[in-house]
């Protein structure tokens, strides 16, 4: 071997080498924690307050990881039993409000509507509304919420 | 050259234009002292990825820097590795300065018409001295914080504007939070930024006027 392809391949084998700090850069930018998401449940209202028939708007609270995070969620009552609707709009995730005349929900962000069942009626969501778990204990109801 | 740069230069054809500075002869009396100032710039380029990385982690505040320093020594992987290598590298760019300015000085390569580039050569150095200044403050611990109080007093010394000098620099009379800030910003912002520029300048001129043969 004569000088020139010498250093050539010391060269290479410099490059080569190089893909070593890639390895640890990749190690060293992932992150080391990453939280599993949990279903909590959370108490939100008495059996009591809950409407005969419809729906209903509730706010709850609870910790989350030592901090105070506050939301709502729409409950409704029918044939069927309970149901819970996530208030955000499966579109961008703005947070949805109920309209008790049209009986639709209505996300003011981009013009999505749902029906009561929370299927999309018109606006660019691509899913109907997320159900959330819900549950009645003793008189109380419990939402369970991935945290 | 390799079978990738073929495949990117018929298309893009890079190698043409450079080609004056690619070809262009040495001359043939030149010894390995002549690397020192590419070594030096070596030094620059892992300052930069290794600083690159140190920000993802660092927090600049007065209350989380050390923390956050601690936590990029000791648990995040090879985080102690590139925390060393940016200190290390630190270190070995001002000494392969240091050392490339005495060659330059012992070859006479400082003489007319290269005049300008001892100048941005010394500029360089200092702003690196100004760099490794800024950055020692940052893991905000009792070395950094006393090191940065002794040197900002020193700046409190120079006549007349000295004390104007020294609020100026640290946002204060003292070193506190503001302190870490500013040197934050220098250190990641303002001085790379300088060298950057002054580095373009540096090697433009070298290559325009080409290594010195006055020896």
């Amino acid at each position: 071997m004569d000088r020139r392809n010498f250093l050539k391949r010391v060269v290479k084998l410099f490059f080569l080498s190089l893909n070593l700090s890639l390895i640890i850069i990749i190690s060293y930018l992932y992150p080391s924690k990453i939280k599993q998401k949990r279903l909590l449940n959370i108490y939100v209202t008495d059996e009591e307050f809950l409407p005969k028939k419809g729906i209903k708007r509730f706010e709850y609270s609870f910790d989350k990881d030592g901090e105070r995070v506050t939301n709502f969620v729409f409950i409704k009552r029918d044939e069927e039993g309970l149901t819970a609707f996530s208030p955000f709009c499966t579109h961008l995730g703005c947070l949805i409000r109920w309209n008790n005349i049209h009986k639709e929900f209505i996300c003011a962000c981009h013009g999505g509507r749902f029906d009561k069942e929370g299927n999309v009626i018109a606006g660019p969501p691509p899913r109907p509304l997320e159900r959330m778990p819900i549950e009645i204990k003793d008189g109380k109801v419990f939402l369970g919420i991935k945290a | 050259m390799g079978k990738l740069f073929d495949w990117f230069d018929s298309r893009f054809a890079v190698k043409a234009p450079h080609r004056r500075f690619f070809e262009r002869s040495i001359p043939p009396n030149l010894n390995y002292t002549y690397c020192f100032g590419g070594i030096a710039f070596t030094y620059f380029l892992i300052l930069v990825l290794s600083g690159l990385l140190l920000s993802i982690f660092y927090v600049p505040s007065e209350k989380e820097a050390y923390k956050s320093v601690v936590m990029i020594t000791n648990d995040i992987p090879f985080g102690w590795l590139i925390r060393g290598v940016h200190k290390w590298s630190a270190s070995l760019f001002i000494i392969f300065i240091i050392l490339h300015a005495i060659r330059v000085f012992v070859s006479k390569a400082y003489r007319p018409p290269r005049e300008l580039n001892w100048v941005i050569g010394t500029s360089i150095f200092v702003i690196a001295m100004a760099s490794g200044f800024t950055g020692y403050l940052l893991p905000w611990d009792q070395k950094a914080y006393w090191a940065t109080e002794v040197g900002t007093s020193m700046v409190g010394t120079i006549p007349l504007i000295g004390k104007s000098l020294m609020y100026m620099i640290g946002g204060g009379s003292e070193v506190t939070g503001t302190t870490l800030i500013r040197f934050f910003s220098l250190h990641v912002l303002f001085l790379p930024l300088m060298i950057g520029i002054l580095l373009w300048l540096h090697f433009h001129i070298v290559k325009r006027q080409g290594i010195s043969t006055n020896l």
